[in-house]
């Protein structure tokens, strides 16, 4: 077999494990947090944290 | 970046009362230009050679420079109106508060649509590198593509879902050296610091340079789009920058002046180099015109070294279209535009995940299924549907806030002139579209025409009215 | 005026959702696909020449052409004769320019209602 065989094989493992790693920490998140927590990003409130702050953060 | 307490209250990104979980502000200029060059870049390594083969070389070259003036018009409105209105979401969250709910989101589709189209281009292209590389390194077999797209997809997917950091500044990194590949090809081809290469007047010969006449000008416009298509996408940051008003202007407008250098060198060395009918066929000819160019020079190290940066350039693209497509839905979500399912964040990594996560089996389907012609008409489609909207919404952003009337980051100059350019040159993309994929036009129109009708009809029923509008502005004028 | 309160949409139906636009969306991309009615049509002439010289193909062209690994111009010629056919009729193109404005025109006419009525219920306290 050549190198590149081995290459296909390396790279359907790693999709198979990025792709484990996104669900089960999305299942994970999902069960700890509620959903009001993670649903309450709301659009502009960001804005008026960072005017009231005076706009500087590292 | 990732260990952060959600009870917080000092903590940058939170909501007023100190529970809200938002995206994070981390983002700088470069970050920007990052984003968008590196949506873009790509578009240089694969994809534009198409408008050779509707044109002919020349016929490309004019196409390259006008979908250049089409877009510095679309850079100008998109600083104006993206350092007002300051979220993700982009040109979304821009039509919701200046035309109506219905316009923003087909908005948001064309957004979704054309940088997920985009980014299946990008992983097929990088499939096909991948399979290039391993007949040069003498493998007799034939290389299954399909998991190393299925990779190039997954990889980036999880980068995004990590944090939006790591994402562009990788981006970074990778578009630098893709860049400067173009530039070293360019330097060691056209006589500058070796003896030139080119063949400009002997390829040119005859009718090579404009096979179909000046109807082949106006037919290459369609993929002279793709040279630049998606640095608009740099809006979807605003969210995340660390001062918008700022750095989305100087990231964008930075960021189409490295596109047109990159465009037309690009240009200059492909067609000095290889014969137009190979060029100008994107399927069975050149796919990666860059990568045939240094094939051509007989140069091992410029081989390689635009090997790298065609493999680079389409996993900046690729990263980059994951992160603007998945903010896009984000915010689709969060409106209930779409399920409210989808406008979760995710409170470690502060990214919107359950959109990243969403997208990419779509993307999977069209890289793995469609021919890379069709998925890059329908991103073209879909990008030039949103230009032209910019338009129609810069026209009635200032004319329902008149300059004086709110706070603009950055005001365009020569109003309503770029408005019209850009209009004209949509109208002209659209017959160019229409000679020769005429079908595609059809039907990306019908489906959005039937997709509007569901959103009116029913979908628009669970949106609360006065919370979509987010700005601090006062009443639009006229209403 | 009354302020509109959305109704809360349950799992089931956000599901539902879902599951039309994609479907609409796979649609709109593979229909013209499985119609074979999608692409860019090129085709090549009849009786177009097998040989550099009936296709035309200069010395340098030759020369980048084998540099490529092409020295049989057979192999190539598919490549080398197909061209577009930009001829089209102007009904075509009429049905284009009227659709294309219609679903502007439709958009915005939509947009302007809805907009009304959020401007409306944000102003008007």
């Amino acid at each position: 077999m050549s190198i590149w065989n081995y290459a296909e094989y390396a790279a359907w493992a790693l999709s198979a494990a990025f792709a484990a790693y996104m669900v089960i920490d999305w299942l994970k998140t999902d069960s700890t947090y509620s959903e009001e927590v993670l649903t309450s990003s709301r659009e502009g409130e960001l804005e008026a944290m960072t005017e009231a702050k005076g706009g500087h953060h590292g | 970046m990732a260990e952060f307490d959600i009870t917080s209250k000092e903590r940058d990104g939170m909501g007023p009362h100190g529970t809200n979980v938002g995206l994070l502000r981390v983002l700088g200029p470069a970050h920007v230009w990052a984003l968008g060059v590196g949506i873009v870049l790509v578009g240089e390594y694969m994809g534009w050679n198409f408008a050779v083969g509707k044109g002919g070389a020349y016929a490309a070259l004019v196409a390259c420079w006008f979908a250049g003036i089409l877009y510095t018009c679309v850079a100008m409105i998109d600083s104006e109106v993206t350092s007002t209105v300051a979220a993700a979401g982009g040109q979304y969250t821009q039509a919701k508060h200046i035309v109506g709910p219905l316009m923003a989101f087909n908005v948001g589709l064309y957004l979704v649509f054309a940088y997920t189209m985009l980014e299946a281009a990008n992983a097929i292209t990088a499939g096909y590198l991948i399979s290039q590389v391993a007949a040069l390194s003498g493998f007799t077999g034939t290389l299954d593509q399909r998991p190393f797209i299925i990779l190039s997809i997954m990889f980036l997917a999880w980068l995004n879902y990590r944090g939006v950091l790591a994402t562009l500044t990788f981006n970074l990194v990778i578009t630098a050296i893709a860049f400067t590949a173009i530039i070293i090809l360019f330097l060691s081809t056209s006589g500058i610091i070796a003896p030139s290469m080119m063949h400009h007047a002997e390829l040119f010969a005859g009718n090579a340079a404009l096979p179909y006449g000046w109807i082949g000008v106006l037919a290459a416009m369609h993929f002279g789009l793709w040279f630049y298509l998606g640095i608009e996408g740099t809006t979807q940051a605003a969210e995340e920058v660390r001062s918008p008003a700022r750095a989305l202007p100087f990231g964008t407008l930075a960021g189409i002046m490295t596109l047109l250098i990159a465009a037309t060198l690009t240009w200059y060395v492909c067609t000095g180099l290889i014969p137009w009918e190979f060029l100008g066929d994107g399927l069975n000819g050149s796919v990666a015109p860059l990568f045939t160019a240094a094939l051509l020079t007989k140069s091992q190290p410029l081989v390689w070294l635009l090997g790298v940066g065609t493999l680079f350039a389409t996993l900046a693209s690729a990263n980059g279209c994951i992160n603007d497509a998945s903010r896009a839905w984000f915010s689709l979500g969060r409106d209930k535009y779409l399920p409210g399912w989808f406008g979760a964040v995710h409170p470690k990594f502060r990214t919107p995940y359950r959109s990243i996560l969403f997208l990419v089996p779509i993307a999977l389907a069209f890289a793995l299924k469609a021919p890379l012609d069709q998925v890059v008409t329908f991103s073209i489609l879909s990008g030039l549907l949103t230009y032209t909207f910019m338009p129609l919404n810069m026209i009635l952003f200032r004319k329902k806030w008149p300059m004086g009337s709110i706070t603009r980051g950055y005001e365009h100059p020569f109003h309503p002139l770029p408005s019209v350019v850009l209009l004209a040159l949509c109208a002209i993309t659209f017959f160019a579209v229409f000679l020769g994929y005429g079908t595609q036009l059809v039907a990306m129109i019908a489906f959005y025409i039937v997709a509007s009708l569901w959103f009116h009809f029913w979908r628009y029923r669970f949106v609360s009215r006065a919370a979509q509008f987010t700005m601090p502005w006062p009443r639009p004028k006229g209403y | 005026m009354a302020h509109y309160v959305p109704p809360k949409q349950g799992k089931l139906s956000q599901l539902f959702d879902v599951v039309v636009l994609m479907a609409l969306t796979f649609g709109a991309l593979y229909i013209p696909m499985f119609m074979g009615l999608a692409g860019g049509v090129k085709s090549v002439p009849e009786g177009a020449g097998q040989t550099w010289e009936a296709m035309g193909q200069n010395a340098t062209q030759i020369a980048q052409y084998n540099a490529l690994g092409f020295t049989d111009p057979a192999a190539i010629s598919n490549i080398i004769n197909a061209r577009y056919d930009y001829s089209f009729s102007i009904t075509a193109l009429l049905v284009m320019v009227v659709i294309i404005v219609a679903y502007y025109v439709l958009m915005l006419k939509f947009s302007e209602t809805e907009y009304r009525e959020v401007i409306a219920e944000k102003f008007d306290k």
